[in-house]
C-alpha cells in the first residue's frame, strides 16, 4: 500500500462513466440540451451568412473570407465544446463547493486536489458542439481545397499543428476558467463566474486582425500577452484556413509564443489554485 | 518522549469575517467600505490522544469543535500552533496522511447525489487505490453491519437521512482509516438510526482498535461510546478526562429528593432551604440540591424532625452537569471579555 | 365589499412579505459586492467586440451604410437592445410559476382572493424598479462614454414618447409571454428546457443578435409577423429612427394587439389550468 499512486486515467474514466450514467438518468434533459446546443450553432451560422451577404471578408485584406472564417468558427466551437464538456461544469461546481463548504471532501482525497476538482463531471451533451464543429470544419475545408481559383493545399505539418494548438487553446481556456473559479474563495459567492468567463472569452471569438485598429491595439496586446485568449482560436484557425506560406514572421512568433503562454497559464493557474486552497475557510453549512 | 498518535500544541484558528450590518443603507455602505470582525474559533488547544482511544468533544454551539476537526483533517490552515497526526502535519495534505484517516460530517455529504452509492464507493476504491479483494471484503462487511445491502443501487438522493449517513460512514471507512474524525454523525437522525450508528461505531472501534474523535450533541452518543471526554468552549479546552470525572469536578452537589408524609408547610420549605437550593417542588415531594459534604448532616436532622415516606440521593443528570459547565464557561468568558475591555 | 375588507390585511401582509423578500435579495446583492460591481460593468464588454467586428465588416465591404445602419449605427443599435432587454427579459418568472405549480403552492391563489398574474406582475415591477435604480449609474456612464455612436442624437419628443411606450409595452409583452410559458407547467411539468429553447429563439428572433433589417427579405417578412421583435428590435429601431414615424405608431398598435392576445391567453390558461388542477383534487 505504501507509496501507492492512484491511476489518474482510471479515476478519470470512472468520472466520465459516472457522469454518463447520471446524464442518462435525465434523458429528456440531455436531448433538449443537445438540441439547444445545435440550434445555437445553426443560429451562429445564420448570422454570419447574413454578414457575408454584405461583405466578402471580415476586415479589409485580412484573408478571412467566408470559408476561411467558417474554419475559424468551427475551431471556436471545437475548443468551446471541449471546454464545456470537460471543464465548465467542474469550474461551476468548484465555485459552488467553495461556497457551500463541500470542498472539504476533495481536500481529503489522497490524489491531486486540482485533478479531483477539474474532472469529476463530464457534460456529455456539450459534445454535440464538437460534432457540429468538426462537420463545419470538414465542409469549409472541402470548399477551400476544391475551389476554382487558388485552391488550398493541405500540408501534413498543418494536420499535426492544428490538433496540437487546439489542445494548447483548450489548456489556456481551462487555466483562465480555473483561475476565475478560484477567486470565489475571496469574493464569497461568484454567481457571475459564467458571465465573466463569457465576456472574457468573447474576445477570442473573432479574428485578431479586427482589433488591430486604433485603440484596439491595446486590447490586442492585453488579450494576446496578458490574458492570452486571443491566441486560443486564432493560431490553430490561422494555420488551418490559410496556406502556411502566407504566415508572416509575426504570426510564427505568435505561434511560438502560444506554446509558452500555454505553459505559463497552466503554471500560473496552478499557483492561484493552491493559494485559493490556503485561504479556503470551509463554510459550515 | 514518545509522541502520542495525535498531538496538538497551542493550536489557534482565527477567521476574519465580513461584518454585515442590518438594513439596506448599511449594505450599500458596505459596498465601499467593509468592516471585518475577527472570530477566534480556536484559541490555543493542547491535546494528546493515544492510539485506540475514542474521544468525545463536547461543547456548546460555536465552541470550535468542528474547526478543530477541520484543522486535524487539513481542510483549513491554522493561524498558529502545531499539530501532528500519525507523524504528519495535517495541513500539508500529504497523500500518505490522507490515505490513513477519514472525516465524516453529519452536515455535509460527499457521495454523488444523483448516483447510487455503489458508484461513489467504486470511485473511492480507485482514488484510494484499494486492492479489489480488500475492497470487496471491507465493503461487504460494512454494508452488512449497517444493513445497507438492498440500498446500494438506489440514487443517493432517494435515501433517508439515516441511510445516507450510513452510506457516508461506509464510504469513509472503505480504505480502513486508522484515525476517524466524526463531526456530529447522528445529527437529525431518529432514535433508532442514532442507536444503530452508535452500536456500529462501538463494534467497529473495538474490533479494529482505530482512534476516533467524535463531536456530538447527544449525550447518549457520548455516554455509550467514549471513556474520555474533552469539553471545549470558547475555543479552549475546559475539561479533559473521564465522563464520571466531569460530574465530580464540576459539581459537588447531590440531588436529594424527600417525600413527606405530611403536607409541606411554608415554614418547612424555608427551613429546608437552609440545607440547599430548591430544585423542584411537587407535593409531597421536594428535590433539593445539596453540597455533597452536607448531605449526612442534612439527612440526620430532617429524619429526626419529620416523617419521611421515601428518600432518594442521586447524582445530577449528565445533561444538566454539562449544561452547568457550559453556563459557567460562558460566565467566566464574559467577565474575561469585560476585563479585556477595561484593559 | 365586505369580503374585500376582510381580506385586505391578508393582501397587505403578503405584499409586506414580498417587500421584505425583495429587500433581502437586494441586500444579498450588495453583500457580494465583488460580484455585483463586476457583473454590471461586464455586461457592456460584448459591445466592445461588436464595435470591432462591425467596423471590420464595414471596412471590408467598402460601404458606408448596410441597410439603414452606419457602423456607428449598428453599435448604437446593440446598446439600445440592452435597454430593451432590461425591460423585456423576465429572469426566473417562468421557472418560478412552474415551481409553484409543482409544489402545489398555487393552491393558495384558489383560496385567497389574490390574482396570481396580477400579483406576479406587481412583484416583477417592483423587482425591475430596484434593478433600474441600481443599474442606472453604470448604464448612464457607459452611454455617456459611447454617445458618439448615436449620430442622430436624441430623437424628437413624439418619437421619444413612442420609444418609452414601446419599452413599457415590451415589458408587459415579455411578462405575459413568459407567464404563458410558465403556465404550460399545468400540463407539462418540465418547462425548464422549454424556457431554454424559448430564450434561444428569442435571442435570434428578437433582434438581440443583430438588427432584423439585415435579414433577407423572405425571412424578415416572417420574423416581423412574430411578437419577438418587440422585445428588443422594435424599441431600438424606434429610437434610432430607422422605422418611419407612421410605421412606429402602427407597430405600437400591433404590439398592443399581441399584448392583448397574450393577456387573454394567460387568463384562459390560468383558468383552465386551475380547473384541471382542482379537478384532480390537487
Ligand atoms: N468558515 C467560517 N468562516 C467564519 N467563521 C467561522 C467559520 N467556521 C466557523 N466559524 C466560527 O468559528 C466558531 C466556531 O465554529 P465551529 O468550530 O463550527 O463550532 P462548533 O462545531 O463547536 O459548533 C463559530 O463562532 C463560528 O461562527
Ligand atoms: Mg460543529
Amino acid at each position: 500500500m505504501a507509496g501507492y499512486r492512484p491511476s489518474y486515467l482510471t479515476v478519470f474514466l470512472t468520472f466520465a462513466r459516472n457522469s454518463l450514467v447520471r446524464d442518462m438518468s435525465f434523458r429528456t434533459n440531455f436531448i433538449l440540451q443537445c438540441i439547444s446546443t445545435i440550434s445555437w450553432t445553426v443560429m451562429n451560422i445564420g448570422f454570419y451568412l447574413i454578414v457575408f451577404q454584405y461583405t466578402d471578408s471580415i476586415g479589409k485584406e485580412t484573408g478571412w473570407g467566408r470559408n476561411e472564417f467558417f474554419v475559424f468558427l468551427a475551431t471556436t466551437w471545437i475548443i468551446n465544446s471541449l471546454v464545456q464538456t470537460f471543464f465548465m461544469p467542474n469550474a461551476q461546481q468548484f465555485s459552488e463547493l467553495i461556497r457551500s463548504g463541500n470542498l472539504d471532501f476533495a481536500l481529503l482525497k489522497p490524489i491531486d486536489t486540482q485533478f479531483v476538482i477539474s474532472f469529476p463531471r463530464v457534460d456529455w451533451a456539450a459534445l454535440s458542439n464538437l460534432f457540429m464543429g468538426i462537420t463545419l470544419l470538414c465542409y469549409s475545408m472541402y470548399q477551400l481545397t476544391t475551389r476554382e481559383s487558388d485552391p488550398l493545399v493541405l500540408d501534413w505539418r498543418v494536420l499535426l499543428m492544428y490538433p496540437f494548438y487546439i489542445v494548447c487553446g483548450t489548456i489556456i481556456m481551462y487555466s483562465v476558467m480555473i483561475t476565475l473559479a478560484s477567486t470565489s474563495v475571496w469574493l464569497g459567492r461568484n454567481q457571475t463566474l459564467y458571465n465573466f468567463w463569457f465576456y472574457i472569452t468573447n474576445f477570442s471569438r473573432y479574428p485578431m486582425e479586427i482589433y488591430k485598429v486604433g485603440w484596439g491595439m491595446a486590447l490586442w496586446v492585453f488579450f494576446t500577452f496578458i490574458i492570452p485568449v486571443l491566441l486560443v482560436v486564432n493560431i490553430p484557425a490561422r494555420i488551418m484556413a490559410r496556406p502556411l506560406s502566407t504566415m508572416n514572421s509575426q504570426m510564427w512568433q505568435l505561434a511560438g509564443f502560444a506554446i509558452l503562454a500555454t505553459l505559463a497559464c497552466l503554471v500560473l493557474s496552478r499557483r492561484v489554485f493552491v493559494r485559493a486552497l490556503k485561504s479556503y475557510r470551509s463554510a459550515s453549512s | 518522549m514518545p509522541m502520542a498518535l495525535i498531538e496538538l500544541h497551542n493550536l489557534q484558528k482565527t477567521y476574519r469575517v465580513y461584518h454585515k450590518k442590518e438594513g439596506l443603507r448599511a449594505s450599500i455602505k458596505g459596498l465601499f467600505k467593509r468592516t471585518y470582525k475577527e472570530v477566534q474559533a480556536v484559541k490555543g488547544i493542547d491535546l494528546q490522544v493515544e492510539q485506540g482511544e475514542f474521544v468525545a468533544f463536547l461543547g456548546p454551539n460555536g465552541a470550535g469543535k468542528t474547526t478543530t476537526l477541520k484543522l486535524l483533517s487539513g481542510v483549513i490552515h491554522p493561524t498558529s500552533g502545531t499539530a501532528t497526526v500519525m507523524g504528519h502535519t495535517p495541513w500539508h495534505r500529504e497523500n500518505d496522511y490522507r490515505r490513513r484517516f477519514a472525516l465524516v460530517m453529519g452536515q455535509k455529504n460527499q457521495l454523488w447525489w444523483d448516483l447510487p452509492a455503489q458508484e461513489s464507493f467504486r470511485l473511492h476504491q480507485q482514488i484510494y487505490g484499494i486492492e479489489p479483494e480488500a475492497f470487496q471484503q471491507t465493503h461487504d462487511e460494512l454494508t452488512d453491519l449497517l444493513g445497507l445491502r438492498d440500498l446500494l443501487s438506489q440514487p443517493v438522493r432517494e435515501l433517508s437521512l439515516g441511510e445516507r449517513m450510513k452510506m457516508e460512514l461506509t464510504a469513509a471507512l472503505l480504505h480502513n482509516p486508522e484515525v476517524l474524525f466524526l463531526d456530529e454523525p447522528t445529527i437529525g437522525l431518529d432514535v433508532v438510526a442514532q442507536h444503530n450508528i452508535q452500536q456500529f461505531l462501538k463494534y467497529y472501534q473495538e474490533k479494529r482498535k482505530i482512534t476516533i474523535l467524535l463531536t456530538s450533541h447527544y449525550m447518549k452518543d457520548v455516554a455509550a461510546l467514549c471513556k474520555r471526554v474533552v469539553i471545549i468552549a470558547n475555543g479552549q479546552i475546559q475539561y479533559d478526562g473521564s465522563l464520571s470525572g466531569i460530574i465530580d469536578e464540576t459539581t459537588n452537589r447531590k440531588l436529594v429528593t424527600l417525600q413527606f408524609a405530611d403536607p409541606i408547610s411554608d415554614s418547612l420549605l424555608s427551613s429546608l432551604q437552609r440545607f440547599g437550593t430548591l430544585v423542584h417542588l411537587e407535593e409531597p415531594r421536594v428535590t433539593l440540591g445539596v453540597t455533597r459534604d452536607d448531605v449526612p448532616a442534612m439527612l440526620t436532622s430532617i429524619l429526626d424532625a419529620h416523617d419521611i415516606d421515601d428518600l432518594i440521593v442521586e447524582e445530577p443528570p449528565l445533561e444538566e452537569v454539562i449544561a452547568e459547565v457550559f453556563a459557567r464557561v460562558a460566565e467566566t468568558s464574559s467577565t474575561q471579555r469585560d476585563e479585556d475591555g477595561v484593559a | 365589499m365586505a369580503t374585500t375588507a376582510t381580506h385586505q390585511p391578508c393582501v397587505r401582509s403578503r405584499m409586506k412579505t414580498w417587500w421584505t423578500i425583495l429587500k433581502i435579495s437586494l441586500e444579498e446583492r450588495f453583500v457580494y459586492r465583488g460580484d455585483f460591481a463586476l457583473g454590471t460593468l461586464m455586461r457592456f464588454l460584448p459591445i466592445i467586440t461588436q464595435v470591432f467586428l462591425w467596423y471590420a465588416i464595414f471596412a471590408a465591404s467598402g460601404k458606408s451604410k448596410i441597410e439603414a445602419y452606419t457602423a456607428n449605427g449598428v453599435v448604437a443599435y446593440y446598446m439600445l437592445t440592452m435597454i430593451s432587454r432590461a425591460f423585456s427579459s423576465m429572469p426566473g418568472l417562468c421557472n418560478g410559476i412552474a415551481l409553484q405549480v409543482r409544489d402545489g403552492e398555487i393552491k393558495k391563489y384558489l383560496i385567497q382572493p389574490i390574482d396570481l398574474l396580477g400579483f406576479l406582475l406587481i412583484t416583477r415591477v417592483a423587482h425591475k424598479l430596484c434593478y433600474y435604480a441600481i443599474a442606472l449609474i453604470p448604464f448612464a456612464f457607459v452611454f455617456f462614454l459611447c454617445r458618439g455612436f448615436f449620430e442622430n442624437g436624441w430623437p424628437d419628443p413624439p418619437i421619444l414618447l413612442a420609444y418609452s411606450l414601446s419599452l413599457i409595452l415590451g415589458f408587459l409583452l415579455g411578462f405575459f409571454i413568459e407567464a404563458c410559458l410558465g403556465l404550460v407547467s399545468f400540463w407539462f411539468l418540465e418547462v425548464t428546457s422549454l424556457v431554454f429553447v424559448y430564450n434561444l429563439l428569442n435571442f435570434f428572433l428578437s433582434g438581440h443578435m443583430f438588427p432584423l433589417d439585415l435579414l433577407p427579405e423572405w425571412a424578415a417578412q416572417f420574423v416581423y409577423l412574430l411578437p419577438f421583435q418587440f422585445l428588443a428590435y422594435f424599441p431600438a429601431a424606434v429610437f434610432l429612427g430607422t422605422i418611419e414615424a407612421g410605421d412606429v405608431w402602427r407597430g405600437l398598435a400591433v404590439e398592443t394587439c399581441w399584448l392583448v392576445f397574450f393577456i387573454l391567453l394567460a387568463r384562459i390558461m390560468l383558468n383552465r389550468g386551475i380547473q384541471r388542477y382542482s379537478g384532480f383534487g390537487g
